[in-house]
Formats: structure tokens, C-alpha cells, sequence
């Protein structure tokens, strides 16, 4: 699953617009980008100060070759996926998507920044909901919250944390969105084992065209 | 009925424009006969419209004048207005065309003394000042009209209105019971010259047009810096009627854009550049000019013209294609974006927004008789090209994104491939 | 009496229509026209411009043998196809538009009124008196054929689509082989949909058809080394490399004279000299035609380029002056072209194309796009050195969108240099140059000598005319036109720039002009042919003709024409060449003793006028002033302003002239002499940004018009009693304001002191 950088870095001597276009789903499109910025503008984050590159600036930086700059930022991660640069480009180019792919390259790279909240987020949903076919609320929470900044398990912390978002707890539990019984276990869909085969042959179909698109 | 001489050996010209004005002139100047057909009430087409042309700054009326003066010293030329060419069949040398003319209420004792607008009470919107102002609805669209003729709004006839303009002439000029008619003739060779239309800005969704009352267009622009346009040449923004001291021009609104147009238009990157003149020439070092652009494109000589407007301390440049407007509270448009040179974010308020809009071709969606699409091919963006040995040809801004110089060039070309047609008709005939 | 005075008729038609009946005492001006004006056949009419109104002209010219007809009715620029009577001399007075239309309705203002009205009937009989119907320039050549200097692109298309359309054409071009820069490409920028791919660049089929063609004469290894004469009939000496010559007779003139690229010399900073492997244009497109379609290989050691950088805006765009200011224009479109060529043969070639602004209009969009989905990459930066590094180039830039200092390595480099027109030597240097050859000084002379011979021999044309061998530059060295709306105008009539001698230009462009220019050309020997005028007056059968019996070879008419009509006999005479002629009359302005004329527009025709206008003695306190003003732009901006009812003072009285250029000053000195209290001028702007119609005639005519000054003195007059005043025809609402304002000056300073004498 997970692919060796460095290794990477050296069979595409630098031409990170190549191994992009290889290795990052719809990479191909970057190329098209001709730089007038609407995507950056039109972002729905663009004056969030936590934001290092926005989408037009990131393919810059490809074609000029800055691959670890890019692939550690935390500009990808940022995207809220509204698609409102998708529609705005003027080259029609799958902003939302391309952002999407240069991310998912980097975590499958191991080199996209740790803990960057987007990412870690989406790991642990991804990893509670593929276990079961639902997500457990409960111990979601309970993964971002008793969690410090390496990582490690930490119970004051996680504490704190509950307490801040308290009234919203409260409110899921009203709306019966959030069951405190589900820490003991919670609910899941029909199929266990159909889910987890339907889940293997995915990867294995991802693997295939990624290796297809390589070649 | 209107009659008119027209033989194989006659040059048919398509829309009046400059493009059009020139085709027919440079052909009848050269001892051919012309029929030329225009849809307005009057020649001259969008350059008429414009207050000045780049890069001299001159007044495209004084053009207008010189052609018009040609055109009336030449009895080569039988002029049709409020024509459109409803069908074409034949081949290269023999055409027969019809041409639908709507009627226009007033036949040609008119005088243009200006009794039968006194008279009527209506008002219309007035088209030649795209909208912004309102005339009475017996009206001379423009002071240099031509044909010089009144034209009464077809939304009074039946009306007293109607009735009292014809009371007004003295000398019998209105003739309310014009009803449109369609007309066949001859030609040998045709020239397409239908030209252009402003992109329309309210597709262009983020940028408000239509819903933000100081986000306007640049043909619009044209119409407030010119003296005998709505606010007499004053630039005040539509909202309040405050000085728009502060303008903020926004390229390729609509053009290089696949979701718009494919094409880039070519003419608005010098369009917005002179008008920071405009800006600058109402308010000295007050008025504040931004141009938004991806590229200037300020070709060849034109350049010039760029660097002087460059240097400039009262006009910026921003390279950003702008994402979105929103309305401050006093009206303000606020234009939202990220400069890209150097990745700077921004919120600007301004008191106008100008959006540079490009050019659909005016062929786009018309409904080409059938033996000119035979012989004309549009290409992706609606433009026309010559495909083959035919004796149709496009001139003009009906065939690419050009500046008003090109244009002519480009009619005066056509006017030649006509020539060679009829040419041939005549050493067939002799 | 001769015998054709005896058979001249005038007439005055006098309209009551519009108005003017209810606004002017019309009996009143009939008697005018009859005793003052002298006409010998008056009649009013309530709606002269009716076909009543114009039957019963047309009898009066049929039946009753009139000749000169003034119609008083509206400005000459209405109704004038109703008025056109080919046959008779006409001349109209403005009493619409220039009268009631410009003054108050009011009974205190109904007087003087009154007294416009009866001073434009006054001049329009004494300007048709002074009037001919002009006969046609007599001095027409017969010949039809096409001279096109230049077998590029430009010149073929002018050749074969003048030969398509019937006329024979001869062609010369100075190498051995026609194609000119088209011939050196490998391809072609696209130039129809779906604009994605170079394309054939098409020479070829036309050097073919060329051939076939019986229409065409082709010289190759030819220049023309002298061309005399006149539209219509020119004689052109066209000598081969075996040094012999042959003498064509043309009617018309196309310059397709093309450019060179900028010298890459001049850019060692760009790497150009220091290294083989750093190119312009045109030498990418030689490697491109060796590599045909394989892998391009670099000059010095001819290994594979993997690596290609491209530097757009090499020499261009720059604003210090050291370079070119201008940007050629096609260059962005032919790197995208060239990447190409090294992406289409290997996709695995790194392409950069680094540019501030990429300048690809229209369909160019279309290219641009494909030319990055091949690969090829765009980056916005400025390029500052490029130096040999290792065994192969660095390119260092400022990457504008990154806003960092970085560099490119590549194997290969390609600058973009655009181009320089061959437009001939600069006139203005070899007049001066030419100036200080008579110098009595041996070393200036000397060096003089050197300097003409030099710009000679950059000469296209070889024109033998008085003001030099070749079309005038423009800006930067171009023949461009400076016309917005008249891009074919020279200042060498029948003659015309076509292609980038012009401006810089692309090959669909060029392709258009030189279609175009071929129309020009045509349209030009078929009314040299007629006698008749070219462009702005086309179809004016006017034409000068001098006295010159009265001349004094001052020389001011061969020096002052705009477009270089007259030359100078043998014995120093002004010689008209009438179908070079634009019949913008500076020539007549210029004359100091006014022995210049054109049948129907002459030193008598304003003379008259201006004598027969009423000027009220000082004690009357109404003043007079007389308003000069250009037909093309000021006329009509008076005459909108009456369109509108835009109200100005009723001792003005305008009389059109054909250019500012065309006035001399005897109507100054001698309206002033009458007792005129002042003189407006009106005119167009001059100067760089000029749009006089005439090119140089607003600028002449005020030069001179600036003189008067002395004049002034020496009558005791205040020098603001003559008023130039720049006008654009747009100026409907502020020249009203302006005469008022002049007015109200005029009254302030007095009436003139003379009045009276």
C-alpha cells in the first residue's frame, strides 16, 4: 500500500510533474493549469491563515520541481471539498480532485505532515466506519480527543477536550445521534464479511490502475 | 414595396458595422455594385458606440463620418436598414437571397426635424446606449445616424402616440401602415459581416452582473464616458449617481474560459487599458484604476500604449482572475481574489467594476441559410472560416476576436475575394 | 466675356420646409439672393429635399439651362443624395443645422437671426459663382498591372489574389527564390480548427501556383532600383543580378518588403555568441527542418535535445530603449509551435517557456491549451542571464509566481528576438542627411556623403520623388497607417505596405493584409484610370492646377504635400502628378501667391465667401467673427450641435474647409481686412496622436496659420483676434461653449479698429 519516497524521488529524477501525472490520482490535469488564480480565490478557506499554497500555487511548485515542499504541505489537506474551484476553472481542470490525489500520494509516501487535523481525522473515520460499515460516534470521539499531539494515548487531555465540546455532545445525544452505549460496542451493517471482501477488492482494483497508470 | 437592382454581378454585404461599411465601400469605390443589409435602423454598428479607440484615443465617429460621406457620394451602394437576410440559395456567382425588412414607420420625405418625437409621450429603452438611458419612441438612435431618418418604436403603433407623431410631420413622412416585408434579389457574391455581441456578463455568475447595480460591462463604460451617452460623459456609477473614482477592471470575463468562451478575444486588455484614460481623464491623480488580469495582451505595437499606462501611478496592476464580488454596505462592489504573483490574498472594495467581457461571435446561434453553411464552417468558438471555392465570405469580427484596424483588413480582404467573384461572372457574361 | 461665361446659369433654391419658413423672413432672402447674390433664377420651396422639390432643380438644369445651383436649405450633410446633381456646380447653405437650429426661438434674437440666415445665402451664391463642375484629372495612365516588391508570404498572397480577380501582376523578389522567412520553417502555427498541431506552412503550393499562373511575372534575384511616375502609369526599373534592367509600367504599388529578425547579437547577455547551442527563431526552425520530424539535435556537439528552454521577449518590450519598445506579436504563438516540435517527436523532452505575458488571441487559446497537454511547460518569469554551465546551459530567471531567484538547466535555448521591418531608410534622416551633404565644410560633406549613400541603398522602392525614395515611416520603423479605421493608408498613393512591414505580424495575418492590400492596389489603378481621387476624397474628380506664370518656385507646395504629389520640372517648376494627389489642398494653403487652385474648392471659392458676408460698421455693436472650420471633424460637430439644439452666437459664420491645411492665409488678412473682430480656426489634433485625415495637413496649416501673427501687428490688432482651436468630432456640447466664450473675449477687447476702412 504504502510507497517508498525516496525511491520515488530517484526512478523520476526530479520530474515531479511526471511522477504526479504517474502516481496522483488525476495528476494529469496540472500541466493545464495556466495560472490565473481563480481556484485560490474562490476557496472557501482562502482566508484561513493556516493555509500555506493554494491549488495554483502547488502546481507551480510542481512544474518547478519542489516535490518534498508539496508533498509535506498542509495545503491539500485543507480542502473542505466544496468543488467551487472545480466549476470556476477556466481550464476545467478537477481542482478538487487533483488536491485530493496529491494528498493521498503523500500519505501513501508517508511524508504528509503528522497529525495535520483534516488527515487525521479522515484516518481515524476512515479506519472506525471500514470496520463495520457504520461509525461508532462514541469511540470516534474518543480516538480525536484522548489523543496528544505525538499521537499517544492521553487521558487528561481527552478530558479537557470533552468537556469543551460538552453541549454538543448533549445535543447529538438529544438528537439521538450519539449513543454513550456504543462504547461498548455499537452498530454495524448486515454483511460483515461481504463489506470487508467488497472493501479488499477495492484496493486491489486502486492498486491495479495505479500500477496500469505507472507502466 | 421597396425594389432593388441587383444582378449576378452584384456584391451582397451582411451587417453595417465597420467591417460591413468597409466591404461595401472598398467594392463600390472600385466600380462594383452593392446591396448592403444591416438589421439596425441606422450604419455603423458597435464601433459607433464606442467613445474612443485605442491606442490613439480618437473618436471612432470621425471614421464613421469619413465612411458615411463616401457612402453618400456613391450611388453604387443601395443601403438596406432594418434587413436581415432570412434565405440564400445558389451557388458562387448566383445567388438568390431574401431579405425580410421590418418596418420602420417613417419612409424617406423624413427630414429628421424632430416634430414627431416632440409629439409622442412613450419612452423606450435606448438600445444605442445599451439600456442605460431611455428615448422617446420616435426617436434618431443616434446624432449620426444614416440612414438620417426618425424611427418609430413598434410598441406605440396603434397607440395615440402613433397617431400624434403623424399629425406632427409636416411632411408626410410617417407611414403607419408599413408592415414588414420580404424582398428577393440577385447577388454574384455574398460578405458576412455580422460581427459581434458582448458576452453575456449575467452568466458569469460570481460577478453579479444584473444584481449588483456598479458592476457593469465595458461596452457599457464606452457609453458613460461618452458625452452624448447617458450621464453626458460623466462617470457615475448606476447605484447612487456617486463619481466612481475608483474602478476596478476585470479581464476575460467570459473570454479564455471553457465554461464561457474557448477563444480570447483580443481587444479588451487595450479596451480596459484606455479606459483608465477615461477614469483618469474624469478625476486627474482622484481617479483610481485596477486592472485584474492572467495576461495583458497588449500586442505588437500596442505596446506602447501598455507601458505608458503601466507607468502610470494612478492604475495598478493585479494579476488574478477574479473569484467573486460581494456589495458592501454603501453599495461598494468588493472584489475577492488572490494575487498569484506571490500568492497575496484580497478583499478590495471598489466604487465600479468594469468586467472586460469579450466577443461571441454574432453568427453563434443564428440560423445560416443553408447554402452558407455549405461554404462557411464555424470553428469551436462560432467563428466563421472558408471552407472550399464558394462565393460566400466572412468578414470582420464574424470570422475572429479583432480590434476595429483588423477588422477592416480583414473586410477589405473579403471585399477583394467578392470582387473575384463577380469578376469571373463578368468575363463569363462579356 | 468668353463664350462660357456667357452659358453659365445660377440659380438659388431657397427651402421654407422645417422651420425655416416659421423661423426666417424667406421673402427676405430670395430678394438676397436675387440682388445681392446675383442669381439669375431664385425660387423658395416649402420641401426642396421632397421629390417635388428635387424634379423641379432637375428641370431648372434640363429646361432652363442652369448651371450653378446654391440650395439654402439644410447642412450639406443632410439630404445629400437628394441634392447630388453631377452636372452642375452646388454649393449649400447651412440655414438648418448652422441657423435656426443654433439660435433661440425668441423675438430678440429673431433679428439677427435673420441677418445668419441672409450672410449664408450671401456666400453659398458667391461660392458656387466661383465654382466648376470638376472635369476629371486628364493626366490618367492606362496600366492596370500590380508591382509587388517581396515574394515572402505577403507578396505571393498579394500576387495570386490580384491575379484571381483578372489583373496581371509583376513580382520581384531579391533572393533566388520566392517564400521568403515561411520558406525557412520547418511549420507552421495552426490556422484552423482545431488549432492543435503545426501545420504544412503552405509555400510550397504557392510557389506552384505562382508558377501557373499566366497573370503572374516573377523577377527573382531582382530589385527594383527606380520607380517614377504616377498611380496609373509608373514606370519601374527592375534590374536582375546579371545587372540588367527592365522597365515595367505599373498602375500600382504593393510593398511587401517584410522584416529580419533582431539581431540576437545584440543579447550577449542571453547567451547568445557566447554559445552555439542558444538560438533564435529562425535558428530552431533550421534545426527543426534537419531534424525533419526526428529528434532535434544542438549545434555544438549534435547530441538529442532533452532539455529546451525557450525565452520570449528576447530584445522586446523593453522600455529602456536599448532594445525593441514593441512586441512582435507572432512570437509567443511560433515557441509554442517550436516546443511542439520537440514534444511531438519526444514527449520526454523538457520544454519550458518562460514569458511575462503570453500573448496568443483568439484561436491562440485553442494552441496554447494543446501545447500543455503535451507537456510543454509555461512559467511566468523574467529571464536575466543565460550562461554556459557544465556541458550544457543555465537559464536564470525570477519566477514571478513563486517570487523567487531560480534557474533552468537545458541543452538548448531558443530567444525569442522578433522582428524589424525592411521598411527602407528613415526619410526624415536622409533629408537631413542630404541637407548637410551641400555643406561647404569637406569632413561634414564628406561624412553627409556617406550617410546618404548608406540609407539609399536600404531603398525598396527607389521612388524618384522629390520628398524622398520610399513610404514614410511610422513608429518604430513600420509603414504601418496610423488610421484606426483606414489601416491602408500610405503617404504614397497607389502604393501600400502589406505584411510585416506594416506592423509585426503573423502569416494568417499577413495573409489578410496582403489580400487586402491587393483590394487597395486594384481599386487604386481603376480610378487612376478615371482621373478620379483615392482615399479620403475617393472619387473626387477635383484636381489641382497651378498658374505658373505667377509662381515663384518657392518650392512651399512640393514641401508641404503630405503624400508627396509634386515634384519640380527642369526648370524648377512645380510638377503636379495629379493621381498622387489626395486633393486636401495644402498645397493651395501654402501658396503665398495663390496661383494654386482645384476647380471646385480655390482661394476664390472661401474668398468669396468671406467678401460677401456682411460685417456691420463698429457702431452697430454686432460683431463678426469668421469660423474656418475642417469639413471631416469640426463641420460636423457644428452641425450636431444644431442637431441638438445646442445654442451659440449669431455673429459667427462658418464656412467648411477641406482641410486646416488648405487655408491660406490671403482669408485671414483678408477678413481681418474687412473688419472681422476675430477668426477661429477650427481643426483636428496634430501631432504624434494626429487625426487629420490628411496626415500632416492640421499640423501645416496651423504651423503656418501661427505666422499671422506678425500680420496682426502690422494692422494694430491684438493677437487673440485669430484663435486656433483643436476639435474633435465629438466636441458637439463644448464648442458651442467655446465660440460663446470667444465671442464674449471679442466683445470684451472691442470691436476691431478695421472696421470701416
Amino acid at each position: 500500500m504504502s510507497v517508498n519516497n525516496t525511491e520515488m524521488a530517484v526512478r523520476y529524477k526530479n520530474n515531479f510533474l511526471k511522477e504526479l501525472e504517474d502516481q496522483a490520482e488525476m495528476g494529469e490535469w496540472i500541466k493545464m493549469c495556466m495560472q490565473c488564480g481563480v481556484c485560490a480565490g474562490s476557496c472557501p478557506t482562502n482566508f484561513h491563515p493556516g493555509w500555506d499554497h493554494p491549488p495554483q500555487e502547488i502546481f507551480m511548485m510542481v512544474r518547478a520541481g519542489r516535490r518534498e515542499e508539496v508533498l509535506t504541505s498542509n495545503s491539500m489537506w485543507m480542502c473542505t471539498s466544496c468543488y467551487n474551484c472545480y466549476v470556476r476553472c477556466p481550464r476545467k481542470l478537477p481542482i478538487t480532485h487533483i488536491m485530493h490525489g496529491i494528498a493521498n500520494y503523500a500519505h501513501r509516501l508517508g511524508v504528509a505532515p503528522k497529525l495535520q487535523p483534516t488527515r487525521n481525522f479522515g484516518k481515524i473515520f476512515w479506519n472506525n466506519a471500514a470496520k463495520t460499515g457504520r461509525v461508532n460516534e462514541v469511540m470516534l470521539t474518543v480516538d480525536l480527543y484522548f489523543r496528544n499531539a505525538e499521537g499517544k494515548f492521553d487521558l487528561m487531555g481527552g478530558i479537557k477536550k470533552a468537556l469543551e465540546m460538552q453541549s454538543v455532545a448533549i445535543g447529538l445525544v438529544k438528537a439521538g445521534r450519539l449513543n454513550p452505549l456504543e462504547l461498548f460496542g455499537g452498530h454495524k451493517c448486515k454483511d460483515q464479511k461481504g463489506l470487508q471482501s467488497m472493501l479488499k477488492k477495492a484496493r486491489e482494483l486502486e492498486e491495479t490502475r495505479k500500477a496500469l497508470k505507472a507502466a | 414595396m421597396t425594389s432593388i437592382v441587383a444582378t449576378n454581378q452584384t456584391i451582397l454585404v451582411v451587417g453595417g458595422g465597420i467591417a460591413g461599411m468597409t466591404a461595401a465601400l472598398e467594392a463600390a469605390e472600385t466600380g462594383k455594385q452593392v446591396v448592403l443589409v444591416e438589421k439596425n435602423p441606422w450604419l455603423g454598428g458597435r464601433t459607433a458606440q464606442l467613445y474612443r479607440y485605442f491606442p490613439k484615443m480618437c473618436h471612432p465617429t470621425c471614421g464613421l463620418e469619413i465612411n458615411l460621406r463616401r457612402l453618400k457620394a456613391n450611388p453604387r451602394i443601395q443601403v438596406l436598414t432594418m434587413a436581415e437576410v432570412t434565405g440564400i440559395s445558389g451557388e458562387a456567382g448566383n445567388y438568390s437571397v431574401n431579405v425580410t425588412l421590418s418596418p420602420r414607420y417613417v419612409n424617406n420625405k423624413c427630414t429628421a426635424c424632430g416634430e414627431c418625437s416632440k409629439a409622442v409621450n412613450s419612452e423606450i429603452a435606448d438600445a444605442f446606449n445599451y439600456n442605460l438611458g431611455k428615448v422617446k419612441a420616435a426617436y434618431l438612435p443616434h446624432d449620426m445616424a444614416y440612414p438620417q431618418r426618425y424611427v418609430l418604436d413598434p410598441s406605440i403603433i396603434g397607440t395615440a402616440d402613433a397617431e400624434a407623431a403623424k399629425a406632427a410631420c409636416k411632411v408626410g413622412a410617417i407611414d403607419l401602415d408599413q408592415q414588414t416585408e420580404t424582398v428577393s434579389l440577385n447577388a454574384g457574391a455574398i460578405v458576412w459581416a455580422t460581427g459581434f455581441q458582448p458576452y453575456a456578463a449575467e452568466k458569469i455568475t460570481p460577478y453579479r452582473y444584473g444584481e449588483f447595480k456598479n458592476v457593469i460591462t465595458n461596452v457599457e463604460f464606452e457609453r458613460l464616458a461618452d458625452p452624448h451617452g447617458p450621464t453626458k460623459g460623466k462617470i457615475l456609477r448606476p447605484s447612487d449617481g456617486k463619481e466612481a473614482k475608483n474602478v476596478a477592471f476585470i479581464q476575460c470575463a467570459g473570454s479564455r474560459d471553457e465554461n464561457h468562451l474557448r477563444h480570447c478575444s483580443r481587444f479588451c486588455c487595450m479596451a480596459s487599458l484606455k479606459q483608465t484614460h477615461y477614469v483618469q481623464e474624469a478625476f486627474g491623480d482622484e481617479g483610481k484604476s485596477t486592472i485584474y488580469y492572467i495576461d495583458i495582451r497588449a500586442i505588437d505595437r500596442f505596446e506602447d500604449f501598455y507601458q505608458k499606462v503601466k507607468a502610470n501611478p494612478n492604475v495598478a496592476f493585479v494579476k488574478s482572475k477574479v473569484a467573486r464580488i460581494s456589495e458592501d454596505k454603501n453599495g461598494d462592489p468588493r472584489l475577492w481574489g488572490v494575487n498569484t504573483e506571490g500568492y497575496k490574498r484580497y478583499s478590495e472594495p471598489h466604487d465600479l467594476v468594469v468586467l472586460a467581457v469579450g466577443m461571441e461571435p454574432a453568427v453563434k446561434g443564428m440560423a445560416i441559410p443553408a447554402a452558407l453553411s455549405e461554404g462557411i464552417v464555424a470553428d469551436s468558438s462560432g467563428f466563421l472560416a472558408m471552407n472550399g471555392n464558394t462565393g460566400v465570405f466572412g468578414a470582420g469580427c464574424a470570422t475572429n476576436a479583432l480590434d476595429v484596424n483588423r477588422a477592416v483588413q480583414s473586410a477589405t480582404a473579403a471585399a477583394l475575394r467578392a470582387i473575384q467573384v463577380v469578376n469571373q461572372v463578368a468575363r463569363a457574361e462579356n | 466675356m468668353s463664350a462660357t461665361m456667357a452659358e453659365k446659369k445660377h440659380a438659388a433654391y431657397i427651402c421654407s420646409g422645417c422651420e425655416l419658413g416659421a423661423r426666417l423672413d424667406v421673402a427676405t432672402l430670395v430678394k438676397t439672393a436675387t440682388k445681392e447674390g446675383k442669381m439669375q433664377l431664385v425660387r423658395e420651396h416649402a420641401f426642396l429635399c421632397s421629390a417635388e422639390g428635387v424634379a423641379m432643380i432637375q428641370n431648372d438644369i434640363d429646361n432652363e439651362g442652369v448651371t450653378h445651383a446654391a440650395i439654402c436649405a439644410c447642412s450639406r450633410r443632410a439630404k445629400t443624395e437628394a441634392f447630388n446633381f453631377s452636372t452642375t456646380a452646388i454649393s449649400r447653405g447651412n440655414l438648418r443645422e448652422g441657423v435656426i437650429w443654433v439660435r433661440p426661438d425668441t423675438e430678440e434674437a429673431r433679428e439677427t437671426t435673420q441677418e445668419m440666415a441672409e450672410d449664408y445665402v450671401r456666400m453659398a451664391c458667391a461660392e458656387v459663382k466661383a465654382m466648376t463642375v470638376p472635369s476629371g484629372n486628364p493626366n490618367v495612365g492606362g496600366s492596370k498591372t500590380l508591382l509587388v516588391v517581396g515574394g515572402g508570404v505577403s507578396g505571393m498572397t498579394s500576387a495570386l489574389e490580384a491575379a484571381k480577380a483578372g489583373y496581371k501582376v509583376v513580382l520581384v523578389e531579391k533572393t533566388g527564390a520566392l517564400g521568403g522567412w515561411a520558406a525557412q520553417n520547418y511549420k507552421r502555427v495552426p490556422t484552423r480548427e482545431p488549432f492543435k498541431d503545426p501545420e504544412d506552412t503552405g509555400v510550397a503550393d504557392m510557389v506552384s501556383r505562382i508558377a501557373a499562373d499566366a497573370n503572374i511575372t516573377v523577377y527573382l534575384n531582382a530589385t527594383v532600383t527606380k520607380t517614377a511616375g504616377a498611380p496609373g502609369r509608373f514606370k519601374a526599373d527592375i534590374t536582375v543580378e546579371s545587372g540588367s534592367t527592365v522597365t515595367e509600367d505599373v498602375g500600382a504599388i504593393i510593398q511587401a518588403s517584410g522584416f529580419t529578425l533582431y539581431d540576437a547579437n545584440k543579447l550577449p547577455h542571453l547567451g547568445y555568441g557566447a554559445s552555439p547551442d542558444v538560438v533564435d527563431q529562425a535558428g530552431l526552425e533550421a534545426l527543426a527542418k534537419a531534424a525533419n520530424g526526428g529528434a532535434i539535435k544542438r549545434p555544438s556537439d549534435g547530441k538529442e535535445v532533452k532539455s529546451v528552454v525557450f525565452v520570449q521577449c528576447a530584445g522586446q518590450r523593453d522600455a529602456s530603449g536599448e532594445h525593441l519598445e514593441y512586441c512582435s506579436g507572432y512570437c509567443c504563438n511560433v515557441s509554442v509551435k517550436q516546443a511542439m516540435y520537440f514534444k511531438d517527436a519526444n514527449p520526454d523532452v523538457d520544454t519550458v517557456v518562460l514569458y511575462t505575458d503570453l500573448r496568443l488571441p483568439g484561436n491562440g487559446e485553442d494552441f496554447y491549451r494543446s501545447a500543455q497537454n503535451k507537456g510543454v511547460i509555461f512559467s511566468k518569469g523574467v529571464v536575466s542571464t543565460v550562461a554556459a554551465s557544465g556541458n550544457g546551459l543555465t537559464v536564470n530567471f525570477k519566477d514571478l509566481i513563486l517570487n523567487e531567484d531560480t534557474q533552468a538547466q537545458a541543452d538548448l535555448v531558443v530567444l525569442a528576438t522578433g522582428s524589424v521591418p525592411t521598411s527602407g531608410p528613415d526619410l526624415d534622416a536622409l533629408n537631413a542627411a542630404v541637407v548637410a551633404s551641400e555643406s561647404k565644410d569637406a569632413d561634414i560633406k564628406a561624412e553627409a556623403d556617406l550617410q546618404v549613400e548608406k540609407l539609399r541603398a536600404k531603398s525598396v522602392l527607389n521612388l524618384s520623388y522629390r520628398q524622398g525614395p520610399d513610404i514614410p515611416h511610422f513608429k518604430h520603423g513600420f509603414n504601418d497607417s496610423h488610421f484606426i479605421c483606414f489601416p491602408y493608408e500610405t503617404r504614397r498613393t497607389a502604393i501600400y505596405a502589406a505584411g510585416p512591414v506594416r506592423r509585426p505580424m503573423d502569416m494568417v495575418q499577413a495573409r489578410e493584409d496582403a489580400t487586402g492590400a491587393a483590394m487597395k492596389a486594384i481599386q487604386a489603378v481603376e480610378n487612376a484610370g478615371l482621373g478620379k481621387a483615392a482615399h479620403p476624397r475617393a472619387g473626387d474628380l477635383s484636381f489641382p492646377t497651378a498658374r505658373l506664370e505667377g509662381c515663384t518656385q518657392c518650392k512651399r507646395c512640393t514641401v508641404e504635400c503630405p503624400f508627396g504629389a509634386i515634384d519640380e520640372d527642369e526648370k524648377r517648376f512645380p510638377l503636379f502628378n495629379e493621381s498622387r494627389c489626395r486633393r486636401c489642398g495644402t498645397c493651395m494653403g501654402a501658396c503665398p501667391v495663390r496661383v494654386i487652385s482645384f476647380e471646385n474648392y480655390s482661394v476664390n471659392t472661401v474668398g468669396a465667401q468671406v467678401k460677401a458676408i456682411n460685417v456691420p460698421d463698429e457702431f452697430e455693436n454686432k460683431p463678426r467673427i469668421l469660423i474656418l472650420a475642417c469639413e471631416n471633424d469640426a463641420y460636423p460637430a457644428l452641425d450636431m450641435a444644431g442637431m441638438n439644439r445646442h445654442d451659440y452666437s449669431a455673429f459667427v459664420r462658418v464656412i467648411p474647409v477641406r482641410c486646416l491645411g488648405s487655408v491660406n492665409t490671403i482669408w485671414i488678412t483678408d477678413a481681418l481686412n474687412s473688419g472681422f473682430d476675430g477668426i477661429m480656426l477650427m481643426g483636428c489634433k496634430h501631432g504624434e496622436q494626429y487625426q487629420c485625415h490628411f496626415v500632416k495637413g492640421s499640423e501645416l496649416g496651423r504651423y503656418r496659420l501661427s505666422k499671422v501673427g506678425d500680420t496682426l501687428k502690422g494692422m494694430g490688432l491684438e493677437p487673440e483676434r485669430v484663435f486656433d482651436t483643436e476639435v474633435a468630432i465629438t466636441d458637439i456640447v463644448t464648442l458651442p461653449q467655446r465660440i460663446n466664450d470667444y465671442a464674449a473675449q471679442l466683445e470684451a477687447m472691442g470691436p476691431s479698429p478695421m472696421k470701416g476702412f
